[in-house]
């Protein structure tokens, strides 16, 4: 018999487009916790290991962004969607928030506009300020999606994951995961975004309790943005994880653990910690 | 003989020792470990049959604190594995601190002295508190098998192999298709002039991603400890990913199905030896295999897969449950582990002058999986619920080892006289754990193991969750759960 973690499935409406998220997991002592996944993700292709684990612990709630109407996609976009879910699913009483990669850059967004409803907030391989380094990579995406190079997928998949994890796949393994991304006009959208965050006025203001996770071998995030945003926000403590970029897939139960942990004790470590690394 | 100690430990394997080397690095000489055999290392000194190795990399599946540099292969053979834990003993001086051939036969709690009545096979222990280690997979299980006494060739179980044994070019029946019969299976169909596989149900296996670290890597490995760090994080964290399928999520119950199908058919051509090595159950119910070698053993010419279990003996005669019978010159029994039962419960006798083992006739069970209610001042590290099915059980000991060191800090600081554990707090726990399992794949695959005890459908051996969880909430001394009497001070 297969357990097959049901979910229950919900929608708002949001200028004019339909925001689909999940719900799963038990009402207890800990507060409800919403994930928002990052570019060109998915509650399953970001959370796929996060949510259906998670909702063995808690109340878990899931968006899948919704491409909005316009060319242009803007911070408050993303921004509006994840806080007419929270308003939809949580009226009353405040939340965990999570945000992976510019999922991240939402949430912390979200926290500072919503104040008091986001109690705990953990950000993994968040930014505050696109900074030189992020451009090049930017840019040199920009050019190989404008030559419609099939490459670009590839490189996304070289940039994404650790020089170790990758070593553990095969060659056709890592060419096979890159086949899997599809591009489309959204995701053009978001890396456009990408290359235009500033959050750092935002997140000065920020007084949620604050998980910053970093992941020491991020070629696309690298952990210094991390570090900025524990430095930016005031209640924040910092983990890192000996992870690439794609720490939801390289390191997911790693993940886990400091998300499990700061969901049920978000006092356990103070502001300004920097917790100690596992040593299994 | 009769010897007081502070601390007794039973058992010299990883658990035991790993007590030991604890509580000499905290200052303490106050102990003695007592152990039946002649030598350290438990259930890998007793294993020493032919292809023996750990299916946990051997980089994790060793002291956090006494890294080797210095293991061949990612995945070690047994004998490495018994060498490391006797350097570990000798380089933490905790030689002189065990009595060697020393079998505990019986421990009574004594209520008016206090104290724990250890009678052993060298004499009688009295100590304040026990410890014991003496693990799961520390006892052979032989199946009572009709007719097995007029076997006319050899016969020996997989943990007590008989060496004396000439094998090449026997007829070599294994019983079995478990952890230890993988691993036996390759190296007997090189041996045997024909081998038959006494299968009861065919278990799931995936590929040993197995290779020797080079010259380089070994000498780096000491150049730059730091190097084993990373790869302990690196297998810990992968197998904590596979939890996932243990709790029965379809999605990677799929992925690991995937990966076990393939490594099954790309091995096996014959469509009925496949459909004989097919199981019945949801993959990880039972032990989750690795072996590169025990397909194309079974898939060799001389080798005959029976589907069914060893029923009977006559003679030089195995007979299947199936009817199909065997000539036979050597029966092999890797038929696992006393692992439900553990025979030590027999010996341990708590307030109500009843056995742990009676005492536990609805299955194992324990406070933080290390206290039992009616047995005081007795701590039992890798007993109930702390085995594994996807991760290192030497990274339970370490934190079952802290949550005593932190329960005898508590014991010295306030002069605890007693301790034991609220029968409130036990029941509490376990039915958090009966949470944790429901739905898990020991409890929801559709299989018989002996992860799960018969007599209550509880899973008694498993920890049902990740393994970082059971330091997070087991690797500390939680005082709130137990009722501690002080000893009265003499006025002076």
């Amino acid at each position: 018999m297969l357990d097959t973690n049901s979910y229950r499935e919900g929608s708002v409406k949001v200028d004019g487009v339909v925001v689909r998220y999940r719900v799963a997991g038990p009402d207890n002592d800990r507060l409800p916790l919403v994930l928002v996944h990052g570019t060109a993700g998915s509650i399953d292709g970001h959370y796929g290991y996060i949510f259906p684990m998670m909702a063995y612990r808690q109340k878990v709630i899931a968006l899948d962004w919704s491409e909005p109407n316009g060319d242009t996609l803007e911070l408050a976009d993303l921004v509006a969607q994840v806080h007419a879910v929270i308003e939809a699913e949580v009226p009353d009483g405040p939340v965990s928030l999570m945000g992976y990669s510019l999922g991240a850059v939402v949430a912390a967004q979200v926290s500072a506009e919503m104040g008091t409803k986001i109690a705990n907030l953990i950000l993994a391989a968040g930014w505050l300020k696109t900074d030189i380094h992020q451009k090049m990579r930017n840019h040199v995406w920009r050019t190989l999606r404008d030559q419609n190079s099939p490459s670009i997928t590839e490189y996304m998949t070289f940039c994404a994951f650790s020089p170790a994890f990758t070593n553990t796949k095969t060659l056709d393994d890592m060419i096979g995961a890159a086949g899997l991304l599809k591009m489309d006009s959204f995701v053009d959208k978001q890396m456009d975004l990408n290359a235009r965050i500033d959050i750092a006025a935002a997140c000065e203001t920020i007084t949620a309790k604050t998980l910053v996770i970093g992941n020491t071998f991020d070629m696309m995030v690298p952990k210094h943005h991390s570090k900025q945003l524990f430095g930016t926000i005031e209640d924040a403590r910092y983990a890192e994880i000996p992870s690439g970029h794609a720490v939801v897939h390289e390191r997911a139960a790693e993940l886990f653990h400091y998300v499990d942990r700061f969901t049920a004790q978000p006092d356990i470590y103070e502001a300004g910690t920097i917790i100690p690394a596992q040593k299994p | 003989m009769n010897t007081q100690t502070p601390i007794l430990i039973i058992g010299a394997g990883f658990a035991g020792l790993g007590m030991a080397i604890q509580l000499k690095r905290s200052g303490r000489e106050d102990f003695v470990l007592i152990e039946r055999a002649k030598d350290v290392g438990g259930t890998w000194r007793d294993n020493h049959y032919p292809g023996i190795a750990c299916d946990v990399p051997s980089h994790l599946y060793s002291y956090s604190y006494l890294p080797n540099p210095d293991w061949t292969r990612v995945f070690s053979p047994g004998g490495e594995i018994q060498a490391y834990i006797r350097k570990c003993a000798e380089d933490e001086g905790i030689l002189p601190n065990i009595h060697f051939e020393t079998d505990m036969l019986k421990s009574s709690w004594d209520e008016a002295g206090k104290e724990w009545v250890v009678e052993t096979s060298k004499g009688t222990y009295r100590a304040k508190i026990v410890i014991s280690g003496t693990g799961h997979l520390a006892d052979g299980h032989m199946p009572n098998i009709d007719g097995l006494d007029s076997f006319t060739g050899d016969v020996f179980h997989s943990a007590d192999w008989d060496h004396s044994v000439d094998l090449k070019g026997k007829r070599i029946g294994v019983v079995g298709s478990g952890a230890s019969a993988i691993q036996i299976v390759p190296e007997m169909q090189k041996l045997a002039s024909e081998m038959i596989v006494f299968q009861r149900s065919a278990p799931y296996m995936v590929p040993r991603w197995d290779r020797a670290y080079t010259q380089g890597e070994r000498r780096l490995s000491r150049r730059d400890p730091s190097v084993i760090d990373d790869m302990r994080s690196e297998i810990f964290w992968a197998g904590e990913f596979n939890f996932a399928q243990r709790r029965n999520i379809p999605k990677f119950l799929d992925e690991a199905k995937a990966m076990a199908v393939n490594h099954r058919d790309s091995n096996i051509k014959d469509p009925e030896l496949r459909s004989k090595l097919t199981p019945d159950y949801e993959i990880g119910c039972k032990r989750l295999l690795i072996s590169n070698g025990y397909y194309p053993a079974i898939a060799a010419e001389n080798t005959t897969l029976e589907a069914s279990a060893l029923a009977k003996v006559d003679g030089d005669k195995a007979i299947g449950a199936s009817g199909e019978s065997y000539d036979l010159d050597v029966l092999v029994f890797a038929t696992g582990f006393e692992a439900v039962r553990p025979p030590f419960a027999k010996r341990i006798f708590g307030t109500e002058g009843i056995s742990l083992d009676a005492h536990w006739n609805k299955g194992m069970q324990a406070y933080d999986s290390i206290a039992v209610s009616g047995y005081p001042n007795l701590f039992i590290i890798n007993g109930p619920n702390t085995g594994l099915g996807h991760n290192s059980v030497v990274y339970i000991i370490e934190a079952q080892v802290d949550y005593i060191l932190g329960a005898l800090d508590q014991i010295e600081r306030a002069n605890v006289e007693v301790i034991e554990v609220k029968a409130e707090a036990e029941e509490a726990y376990m039915s958090k754990l009966d949470v944790m399992s429901q739905g898990t794949v020991w409890l929801a695959g559709g299989c018989k193991s002996w992860y799960v005890d018969e007599r209550s459908g509880r899973l008694t051996l498993i920890w049902p969750d990740f393994a970082h969880s059971f330091r997070d909430e087991n690797g500390t001394f939680h005082p709130e759960g137990y009722n501690m009497s002080t000893e009265a001070v003499a006025a002076e």
